[in-house]
């Protein structure tokens, strides 16, 4: 094999090494940053009922979003994702109105989470909830 | 590639990429005779990234709490995907580069390249090596385990030997009486934000200086080995009739790069811990003085030093007076030889000095 | 297991508890020989028996002396046995459990509710006939021996329990011994060393349990907590096993880059 082609078989070699090295340090870099997805999905949620007021809203945290849940002032429950779906600020509940508003571009939201005015494109999205007791699960 | 080709073209027209290139790659000319040892300094470079790199990685998930640091160190090595790579980079990393800084600076010792008109780069180097050894003891802290807290009581403990102004210092290095959290802030400013700034100055002038006045030829294989510095006014020190840095010397170095690198994952994948006492796995107790604390490797020689002196007020000048002596080097060893064989008081010196310092080393190890 | 009580079964911890209570009497007694011992080993027979175990036990190990279980006061000859300065001497048969259980709370509660304790008084056995009483050892499964238990029974069935407790006892010793060397290699051992802690107690508290059935089944219930433990660490272990194989590719290519670099040099030297 002569010099040049000998240089070139190392370059090429060196360079595959050099692809794999670079592939093998990405792959944990990736997995040191990427959130961890253990506290991901399928938590559930106890919260007490007397803990929510008539008429009024409590908000926790559920798989890493807001939520809330509401008692209106005819004594139903609703439990919604608290985040807007027009930016994804999050709303508020508007104590003797039954409403949320959401604080950013003023949409505003039934007690059901449907639309009633301003930007949102779609209803507040609705989570599954248990009665069971004197506590509800949520999620 | 020709669309990279295309990209190459557009910015060569605009910048003159070529001319950079010939200039910085290929025209630059280096020694004929020029060895490996001279490529520690890309070495240190190398490491010094890494460490920039995992330090950075390490802040995602390191805590600056009294409380909560030492918890989420433990995280970072239990709980977190190959956190325990990137700690074990960074820390065992941090050693290996005093080791390569110190075998660095003994190289330019030997080959007589800290001779004029290199005084400041010597200086600018030997302000290196205080700065990582700085690094090293603040970032030593920051685990908040029993060894880091003790560790640094120690090692700020010994400014106070210094008269008059000793006591006030120390507090105001621990930012209070005692080390605590309040430590802790200050020495996690130091660690990640102002002494990083400082390498990373130090370094630019370094490099700064190497380009500016030339890389001087090793003394070996030449029949004057005599310094050919005239003094009479600026001249670069070029060589051109040497090697090209690339792709000659750009090889050499990435050879000694991958063989440190070699040697790092070796330590971290088969047993880093032998940079970590039992007692760095245990979280501070402030109130309870583990037996045996020992500072790092490359303080052992000062720790022992302290120790023999019968006070420490003169071992801290004895260390005081051996800095300094090294640091102004190349304003007292004015010869014009720079081979070391032709330098027998030089070499008697230095391989004395360098037997001090390994037999204090062990000493300090084991004592 | 959450009771207090139980929790001073590990006997760190209870030396951490009489000695956080004695930690006045401690350093003088690091200083000088109390006047009990001192007057005790010129006299002859009775007197002076007590003082030789007693320097070879566990108790004067940890700094337990004389009138810590027998009172009086250790630095007045003239009042040394003198029951008002506290002076108890030596208990009635009936009286030894309440006696060493001042100190060994839960332990005295697992004997006195065990067959052996509602024997008490009735030729049952106290602490002492197993134990002994001035040279008290730390407490192994060598005191369920054929000598001490056939002073009274056959020893068949104590060769059940003991059986059965020394299987325990191995798996406890290996799991603390691994979870030590785990320690030092910055693993989390915490969660895992109190899971340890609990099933140390949950097996200390049957030392004292005569009844085989009931030992059997809490040791099977001990033995498949520990099998979980040993998983997790057999887990740790193969981790730490794969994080080698993986070191060894890193290295070897670093090595075969470099290699590879010194090939590509020697066709550009001159």
């Amino acid at each position: 094999m002569d010099i040049s082609s000998r240089r070139k078989f190392l370059t090429v070699s060196l360079a595959a090494l050099a692809t794999a090295a670079g592939g093998a340090t990405l792959y944990p870099l990736f997995r040191y940053l990427a959130p961890s997805r253990s506290a991901e999905s399928g938590q559930k949620i106890t919260l007490q009922l007397a803990d929510i007021p008539e008429g009024g809203a409590k908000y926790f945290e559920l798989n890493g979003t807001a939520a809330v849940l509401v008692k209106s002032k005819s004594g139903s429950l609703a439990a919604f994702s608290a985040v807007c779906t027009h930016l994804g600020c999050i709303v508020q509940w508007q104590k003797g109105q039954d409403q949320f508003l959401c604080p950013c571009h003023g949409g505003l939201f039934s007690v059901a989470g449907a639309v009633l005015a301003g930007p949102p494109p779609k209803p507040l999205e609705k989570l599954p909830f248990v009665v069971s007791g004197d506590s509800i699960v949520v999620g | 590639m020709p669309f990279l080709k295309k990209i190459y073209r557009w910015l060569n027209v605009r910048i003159g990429a070529d001319e950079i290139l010939e200039q910085e790659l290929t025209g630059y000319r280096l020694p004929a005779n020029i060895n490996g040892w001279y490529s520690l300094g890309s070495v240190l470079l190398f490491a010094l990234a890494l460490q920039v790199v995992s330090g950075i990685l390490l802040l995602v998930y390191y805590v600056p709490d009294a409380d909560k640091a030492f918890a989420s160190v433990t995280a970072i090595m239990n709980q977190v995907p190959f956190g325990w790579l990137i700690r074990m980079c960074h820390a065992v990393g941090s050693n290996l580069m005093v080791l390569v800084l110190i075998l660095h600076m003994l190289s330019v010792l030997f080959m007589g390249s800290y001779k004029r008109p290199r005084e400041l780069s010597w200086l600018s180097g030997f302000m290196l090596l205080n700065l990582v050894m700085a690094i090293s003891l603040t970032g030593y802290l920051l685990p908040w385990s029993q060894l880091s807290f003790w560790a640094t009581t120690v090692a700020t403990n010994s400014f106070g030997a210094i008269p008059v102004v000793g006591g006030f210092l120390v507090e105001f290095l621990r930012g209070g009486k005692l080390v605590g959290p309040q430590t802790l802030g200050r020495f996690f400013a130091l660690h990640v934000a102002l002494i990083p700034l400082g390498i990373g100055a130090l370094v630019g002038l370094h490099l700064f200086l190497l380009k500016r006045v030339g890389v001087s030829a090793p003394p070996f294989g030449l029949s004057d080995t005599g310094n050919q510095w005239q003094g009479d006014r600026y001249r670069y020190e070029d060589h051109p009739d040497g090697i090209p840095f690339f792709p000659n010397f750009v090889v050499k170095d990435l050879i000694s790069i991958c063989l440190y690198l070699a040697f790092l994952l070796l330590v971290v994948f088969f047993n880093p811990f032998i940079f970590f006492p039992k007692d760095a796995f245990i979280p501070a107790n402030p109130f309870q003085t583990p037996a045996h604390i020992k500072p790092e490797w490359y303080f052992l020689a000062n720790y022992q030093t302290l120790k023999i002196f019968p006070s420490e007020l003169l071992g801290l000048t004895a260390q005081g007076v051996a800095m300094t002596f090294l640091a102004l080097l190349p304003f007292i060893d004015r010869g014009r030889e720079r081979h070391p064989l032709k330098r027998p008081l030089f070499l008697a010196c230095s391989i004395g000095g360098i037997a001090v310092w390994i037999g204090l080393t062990i000493w300090g190890h084991y004592s | 297991m959450n009771l207090p009580g139980k929790l001073i079964y590990g006997w760190k911890a209870i030396v951490v508890v009489i000695m956080a209570t004695l930690a006045p009497v401690a350093p003088a007694m690091a200083q000088g020989e109390t006047v009990c011992v001192q007057c005790h080993s010129t006299q002859s027979g009775r007197a002076l028996k007590p003082v030789k175990p007693w320097q070879g036990s566990i108790h004067a190990e940890n700094g337990i002396s004389c009138h810590n279980c027998h009172g009086g006061d250790p630095k007045d000859a003239a009042n040394a046995m003198n029951p008002e300065r506290g002076f108890l001497g030596a208990p009635r048969e009936t009286g030894i459990p309440a006696f060493c259980g001042r100190c060994h709370i839960g332990i005295k509660g697992d004997f006195i509710t065990s067959a052996h304790g509602r024997a008490l008084g009735q030729g049952g056995p106290t602490c002492v006939t197993c134990h002994g009483s001035h040279e008290i050892r730390k407490a192994t499964l060598d005191l369920i021996n054929e000598k001490s238990c056939t002073q009274c029974h056959s020893y068949d069935r104590a060769r059940t329990i003991r059986q059965a407790m020394e299987q325990t006892e191995n798996t406890l010793s290996s799991l603390a011994g691994r979870l030590e060397s785990f320690k030092g290699q910055g693993v989390d051992t915490l969660p895992l060393e109190k899971r340890l802690f609990s099933q140390r107690n949950r097996y200390r508290s049957l030392f004292h349990e005569v009844d085989t059935v009931k030992v059997k089944d809490e040791s099977a219930k001990i033995a498949l907590e520990l099998t979980a433990l040993k998983t997790v660490l057999d887990k740790i272990d193969s981790e730490h096993r794969q994080r080698r194989i993986i070191g060894v590719f890193a290295v070897a290519a670093t090595l075969l880059a470099a290699l590879l670099l010194l090939l590509l040099r020697r066709t550009y030297s001159r």
